[in-house]
C-alpha cells in the first residue's frame, strides 16, 4: 500500500476536529461528569515537610454538616503499590504516620457538596512530631544518586581533552523548580459498580492509570475502565497515578457513592509533580578556531523522598554536537519536597540551558559569531551510535533563522544596539531534543455506509491528536476526512501509549498506520478468493487506497469501493488493529532523530529600571513530516510562551522551614500574559523522518526548549551580563 | 461551608446599624478582595451586608474636586472626562490597577481597603501572621518577601497594601467621608491607613461598621502634568514591585508644585512629604530628582527578599519625576 501521491489531507491546517465541542462548552472534561448520587472530597494536607503525624483530630469534621466519611491513616485501608517504571507511581496514600512533604495528604473528606467536604476538612486540625527537613542539596544528610537511568555519557577522556584545549570556558548554571500548572484543574471522578470501578481522570495516559488502579486496589485490569477524552492541559503532570486519584477511588468504595475530586489551584502546586530544579557545571574546550574538542557537563537535580524521576538534563549535551571527547552525568538529590515529575521539555529544558549558555560563552571567549561556532561543530552523525541520523535539518534550522530574523544585523559588542532608552539584544540557542517512543496499539472500523472510525485509548491534552489523527487515517484509508471519526481517552480501546516525550505521534501515527494498513489487507483477504473482484488476489503492497477505494496500483480503474465489497459479502463493517514498536538502532542502521530547531530572539532591555522584554522570536523547526501545520504551529507556540516564563517568570518558591509553597496561586507564580509575549514566527523545515512508516518528530516540547538560552545570550549581548540562574528578573538586572 | 446571613438592606442607615450590631458583620460591595478571603477561610464573617443597591454611587461636583461615591466602580472612575484631563495619574493606576473584568467589579470604597497580597496573610495554614491573628508574629520578614514593603514595615509586618488607586489619590490629598452611627466625618486619606506599629490588624481609622460613603478628590491645577509608573515583572496582570505617583508644575525650568506618592513599597499608600519638600523650587533635573528618591525612601526596613526595592523604588520615581517633567516616556 502507497501514500497517495498527492496528500490533500496530511499537512494542510485543518481546524481542529474537537473545536466546535470545545468552544460550544460541550466537550466534557473530568470535572464535567456528573452523577445524580454524586459526593464530593476535599483533602487534608500536611504544614510540614518531615516528620510525624501525633494525632489528628477528626471529630468536628465527622460531626460536621452532610460529611459521609473521614479517612485518614487510621481507618484507610491497606492498599498495594502501583508499580514501578520510569515514571514509577507514588506509593499508596494513607498508608502510615510518615510525613516526607509539605502538601502530603493527612486526611480525605467527603460530603454531599464540595463546599460542605471543603469546610470540614478544614476543621481536621494535625498535631506532628516534626522532624528537620532536607531541603537543600547541600544539606549533608541528602541523599545522592549518581546516574540514575543509566544514561550518563562517556567519550574518550574530556578530562584530558579539556586540560589540553587552547581555550576553555566553564561555568555554573541554576534552574528554579517550575510547576506545571495545565489551566484545568486536575479532577477525578470515580464510580463503583461490584468490584468494577470506572474513573474519569485528567490523565495523560489512561493505559497506565488502569494498570496502577487495578495493582494497588487489586482487582484485575478488565475491571478497570479509565475515561479521559478531554483534559485540560497537563504539561506532563498527567503522566502518573497521583494519590489524589487513588484517594478519590477509595472514597468512592467506601461512601458506595460516586465521588468527585478536583484540586484547587495550591494543590496542583504540591500533588500532581513539578519540574525539579537544578545546578549544572558545563565545561568546554575548543581549538582557536572553534572546533569543540571536550565537553563536560554535570547536573544535579533535585528530587522527592521516595521514587524515581526521569529527568535527564545533562544526557543530551552528549549528542548535540561533533565532539570527540565528552564526558556527561547526571545526579538526583533526594529532599523533602513534593513530588518532582515531567514538565514540558523534562530535563532538555533545563540542560539546554546550561550548554546553550556555555556555547554562547565561549563563542565571546573565541571572539566567534554563536551562530557560525554552532555551525563548525554541527554532528553530522549521532556522535554517540556513530551511525546517520534517521533525519536532520538543524543546519537549515539555523540558515533559514538567522535569514528570517536577520542575525547579520547583530553587532556583537555587547550594548552596542539600542533602540532610544532600551537596550537591544539579539540571542540564540540550537536545541537538539531527545528522540523518545513508546509501543502503542490502534484499531480501524470501516463500515457499510462508507465511514470509518479509528481509535486508541490515548490522550488529545490539546494538542490536536483528534485532528491530526483523523487526517492520518482518512490518508491512509483514502477517504475523505468527513468520513472519518478518530476517538481517544478510553481504555476499552486498544492501549496506547502517553502523551508524553512528545512520542505519542510518532507512537501512535504508526500504530494508525499499521491497523489501517491491516484494514485494507482485511478488504483484499474479504475478495481474495472472489473471481469477480479486480482486486483478487492482491497483496496490501500491490495497492492504493483513494476515494473510498481500493484499486491495484498504477491502474486507478481496476479496484473496488469499500462500501462495494461490504455490501458484496453481507458485512456490516470490517475492523483491524494495529500495533507499533519502534525498531533498535542497530536494526535498522541508523539513530533515531527528535525534532531539531534553532530560536532566535530580539530583546529589549531598560537598564535603569531592570525591565526586560521579549521583542521578537523566530523559531526554525525540524519536526520531521508535520501532520497539520496550524496544530503544530500551536504546539510550537504554547511551547515558546512557556519557555519565556521558564526564562524570565517561573519559579516555584519553598519556605525553608515548612517546605510550604510560598506562591501556590496565579497571582503569585507568574506565568506569561499576552502583554509579554511578542508575534511569534514559527518555520518547519526538514523532510520526513525515517525512523518511523509515517515520517513524523514530535513538536510537543521543542518549542519550549531554547527560549531560555537565547534570551539570556540576547541579555548578554544586550547590556554584557552573563545571567547563568533562572528565572532572569528585575532584582538581577537592575 | 462556613455558613453566613447575607442580608441587603434598602438603607444606608440600616446598614450601618447592621454592621454596627454586629462584631462579626461586614460589608460587601464588589467583593473582588472579601469574597477570595472568605473562601480562602482567611475571613470569616457571619453576616455580611451587601451595600451595592444603596445610593452611594454616582460621580458629582464640578470646578477643582470631585466627589466620587463609594460604590462608583474602578471602571467608572477611570473612564470620568474630568479624571483623564485633570488627574491623568489617577486614570492610569486604575487602569494599571486590575483587568477590565475586575475593574467593572471593584468599587472605589472597596478598592481603599482592599487587603494586602501577602501569601502569609492569605494563607491560614501558616501559624504566624500579626495581621491575621495579632500577636503570632510575621512568617514574611523571613519568608519569601519579594512583594514586600520596605516603608513603614517592622519585623511585626512588612505587608504592602496592594492599591495601585490609593497611591494617586494620596498624592492628591483625595478625603474620605464615613459614616459611622453616632454620624459622619471626613478624613484625610494620607491620614486614613496606619502604619503596622504594634497593631498590624488595624489598617485605618474605621471604626467598625463605620462606612466610606464618599471620596473627595481634589484635581490638579491647570499646567500640571502628572504620571503613574507601574513596575513588575511582566507587562500586566500583577501588582507593583515599585510604583510612584507624580504631579509636577513647572515654572520655567523650575518645580514650582509637586505631589509625590509611592506605591508596592509600602504598608500604606506612601505620600512622599520629604522629596515634595526637596523638588519644590528646585531645577527640573536629574540632581533634584535623585534628592528626591533618596529622601522618599529614607531609612527602610528591608529583609533579604525586599533589599532590592530601596533601588528599584528610587529609580522608579526618578523616572516618573523625568516623565512628569516631560524629559522621557
Amino acid at each position: 500500500m502507497t501514500l497517495v501521491e498527492q496528500a490533500k489531507v496530511i499537512g494542510a491546517g485543518m481546524d481542529r476536529v474537537d473545536g466546535p465541542l470545545k468552544v460550544t462548552g460541550t466537550a466534557h472534561y473530568p470535572n464535567d461528569v456528573s452523577f445524580p448520587n454524586l459526593a464530593h472530597a476535599a483533602l487534608v494536607r500536611s504544614t510540614i515537610a518531615a516528620g510525624r503525624i501525633s494525632r489528628l483530630d477528626t471529630r468536628a469534621a465527622r460531626a460536621a454538616p452532610g460529611v459521609l466519611a473521614v479517612i485518614t491513616h487510621e481507618n484507610a485501608p491497606t492498599l498495594e503499590q502501583g508499580g514501578e517504571s520510569l515514571l514509577s507511581t507514588p506509593p499508596p496514600p494513607l498508608q502510615d504516620d510518615r510525613i516526607l512533604h509539605y502538601g502530603q495528604y493527612l486526611a480525605v473528606v467527603v460530603a454531599g457538596t464540595p463546599e460542605q467536604a471543603t469546610a470540614a476538612a478544614r476543621q481536621i486540625t494535625a498535631e506532628y512530631e516534626p522532624a528537620d527537613p532536607v531541603m537543600d542539596i547541600h544539606d549533608p544528610r541528602a541523599e545522592w544518586i549518581n546516574d540514575p537511568w543509566g544514561m550518563d555519557n562517556r567519550r574518550g577522556d574530556a578530562q584530558a581533552a579539556l586540560a589540553a584545549a587552547e581555550v576553555t570556558v566553564e561555568a555554573t548554571y541554576t534552574t528554579a523548580e517550575n510547576t506545571n500548572n495545565p489551566l484545568g484543574l486536575f479532577a477525578t471522578v470515580a464510580v463503583w459498580e461490584g468490584d468494577t470501578l470506572t474513573v474519569h481522570d485528567s490523565t495523560q495516559w489512561p493505559t497506565s492509570l488502569r494498570s496502577s488502579l487495578s495493582r494497588i486496589f487489586g482487582i484485575p485490569e478488565s475491571a478497570v475502565r479509565v475515561l479521559a477524552p478531554f483534559v485540560g492541559g497537563g504539561f506532563g503532570a498527567g503522566l502518573r497515578l497521583w494519590p489524589h486519584v487513588t484517594l478519590t477511588a477509595l472514597a468512592a468504595r467506601t461512601v458506595l457513592r460516586p465521588v468527585k475530586l478536583v484540586l484547587t489551584r495550591p494543590e496542583m502546586f504540591t500533588g500532581i509533580g513539578h519540574r525539579p530544579a537544578t545546578t549544572q557545571q558545563v565545561k568546554l574546550g575548543a581549538t582557536r578556531d572553534g572546533r569543540l574538542v571536550a565537553l563536560d557537563h554535570e547536573s544535579v537535580s533535585t528530587l522527592q523522598m521516595e521514587g524515581n524521576n526521569l529527568e535527564a538534563c545533562a544526557s543530551g549535551s552528549a549528542t548535540a554536537y561533533a565532539c570527540p571527547d565528552v564526558s556527561t552525568r547526571d545526579r538526583q538529590v533526594r529532599l523533602n519536597i513534593p513530588w518532582v515529575n515531567s514538565m514540558r521539555a523534562p530535563g532538555e529544558a533545563q540542560g539546554n540551558f546550561a550548554l546553550e549558555s556555555a556555547m554562547d560563552e565561549l563563542s565571546y571567549a573565541l571572539g566567534i559569531d554563536p551562530l557560525e561556532l554552532r555551525l563548525r561543530n554541527y554532528a553530522e552523525n549521532h556522535p554517540q551510535l556513530g551511525l546517520p541520523w534517521s533525519s536532520k535539518a538543524l543546519r537549515e534550522c539555523f540558515e533559514v533563522g538567522a535569514e528570517r530574523f536577520g542575525w547579520s544585523r547583530r553587532t556583537p559588542l555587547p550594548g552596542s544596539m539600542r533602540d532610544g532608552d532600551w537596550l537591544v539584544g539579539y540571542g540564540l540557542a540550537g536545541i537538539s531534543f531527545f528522540w523518545y517512543q513508546a509501543p502503542c496499539q490502534a484499531r480501524a472500523t470501516l463500515r457499510k455506509d462508507g465511514t470509518a472510525l479509528v481509535r486508541s485509548a490515548v490522550t488529545d491534552i490539546g494538542t490536536g491528536t483528534y485532528t491530526v489523527m483523523t487526517q492520518l487515517s482518512a490518508e491512509l484509508l483514502g477517504l475523505d476526512p468527513e468520513y472519518v471519526t478518530f476517538d481517544l481517552g478510553d481504555t476499552d480501546m486498544p492501549p496506547g501509549a502517553q502523551a508524553g516525550g512528545s512520542g505519542l505521534t510518532a507512537a501512535l501515527g504508526s500504530a494508525v498506520h499499521a491497523a489501517c494498513r491491516n484494514l485494507v489487507g482485511a478488504f483484499l483477504d474479504t475478495v481474495a478468493d472472489d473471481p469477480t473482484s479486480p482486486l483478487a488476489g492482491c497483496a496490501v503492497g500491490d495497492v492504493t487506497v483513494a476515494g473510498g477505494r481500493i484499486h491495484r496500483s498504477g491502474t486507478p480503474e481496476r479496484g473496488e469501493s469499500f462500501t462495494g465489497i461490504l455490501a458484496a459479502h453481507g458485512l456490516a463493517e470490517l475492523t483491524a488493529d494495529g500495533a507499533s514498536a519502534p525498531p533498535e538502532p542497530e536494526e535498522v542502521g541508523m539513530a533515531p532523530a527528535g525534532s531539531f530547531g534553532a530560536r532566535f530572539v530580539e530583546v529589549r532591555i531598560d537598564p535603569e529600571l531592570g525591565l526586560l522584554r521579549v521583542a521578537r522570536v523566530v523559531s526554525v523547526i525540524d519536526g520531521g513530516r508535520i501532520l497539520n501545520e496550524k496544530t503544530a504551529t500551536s504546539q510550537i507556540i504554547g511551547g515558546t510562551v512557556g519557555g519565556i516564563g521558564m526564562a524570565m517568570f517561573e519559579e516555584t518558591v519553598t519556605d525553608a522551614g515548612t517546605g510550604r509553597i510560598a506562591n501556590a496561586t496565579f497571582g503569585d507564580y507568574l506565568i506569561p500574559v499576552n502583554a509579554d509575549v511578542p508575534d511569534l514566527e514559527v518555520i518547519f523545515v526538514g523532510t520526513p523522518d525515517r525512523y518511523n512508516p509515517i515520517g513524523v518528530k514530535g513538536v510537543g516540547e521543542i518549542g519550549l526548549v531554547g527560549m531560555a538560552a537565547a534570551i539570556a545570550n540576547a541579555v548578554h549581548h544586550a547590556t554584557g551580563r552573563r545571567i547563568r540562574s533562572l528565572p532572569i528578573t528585575i532584582d538581577e538586572l537592575l | 461551608m462556613r455558613e453566613f446571613v447575607y442580608v441587603q438592606p434598602a438603607e444606608v442607615d440600616q446598614a450601618v446599624a447592621a454592621v454596627t450590631a454586629d462584631p462579626a458583620a461586614s460589608y460587601l460591595a464588589g467583593g473582588t478582595t472579601q469574597l477570595d478571603l472568605m473562601k480562602d477561610g482567611v475571613l470569616e464573617p457571619e453576616r455580611l451586608i451587601d451595600i451595592t443597591r444603596l445610593p452611594l454611587g454616582g460621580i458629582t461636583g464640578g470646578g477643582d474636586t470631585l466627589r466620587v461615591g463609594a460604590l462608583v466602580t474602578m471602571e467608572e472612575l477611570a473612564a470620568d472626562p474630568a479624571v483623564t484631563e485633570r488627574a491623568p495619574f489617577l486614570r492610569e493606576a486604575l487602569l494599571a490597577g486590575a483587568s477590565v473584568q475586575l475593574r467593572n467589579m471593584a468599587t472605589i470604597g472597596g478598592n481603599l481597603l482592599q487587603r494586602t497580597r501577602c501569601r502569609y496573610f492569605r494563607d491560614p495554614t501558616v501559624p504566624a501572621c500579626n495581621k491575621r491573628r495579632p500577636g503570632t508574629g510575621c512568617a514574611a520578614v523571613t519568608g519569601a518577601a519579594r512583594m514586600h514593603a520596605i516603608l513603614g514595615a517592622s519585623e511585626r509586618c512588612i505587608a504592602t497594601h496592594a492599591s495601585d488607586m490609593a497611591v494617586p489619590l494620596v498624592a492628591l490629598d483625595a478625603v474620605v467621608h464615613l459614616l459611622g452611627h453616632d454620624g459622619g466625618r471626613t478624613v484625610p486619606l494620607t491620614e486614613f491607613y496606619l502604619t503596622p506599629g504594634d497593631r498590624p490588624d488595624v489598617e485605618n481609622v474605621l471604626a467598625h461598621g463605620e462606612l466610606i460613603t464618599a471620596v473627595e478628590i481634589p484635581l490638579l491645577p491647570a499646567g500640571t502634568r502628572s504620571t503613574y509608573l507601574k513596575v513588575r515583572d511582566r507587562v500586566s496582570y500583577e501588582f507593583a514591585l515599585a510604583s510612584a505617583a507624580v504631579a509636577l508644575r513647572l515654572e520655567d525650568g523650575v518645580i514650582g508644585a509637586a505631589r509625590v506618592a509611592l506605591g508596592g513599597v509600602g504598608t500604606i499608600p506612601w505620600r512622599a512629604d520629604a522629596a515634595e519638600e526637596i523638588l519644590l523650587g528646585a531645577p527640573a533635573g536629574q540632581e533634584s530628582f535623585a534628592a528626591a528618591a533618596e529622601a522618599a525612601v529614607r531609612d527602610p526596613f528591608t529583609v533579604p527578599g525586599t533589599a532590592f526595592k530601596v533601588e528599584l523604588a528610587k529609580r522608579t520615581l526618578v523616572r516618573a519625576l523625568r516623565i512628569a517633567a516631560g524629559g522621557a516616556s
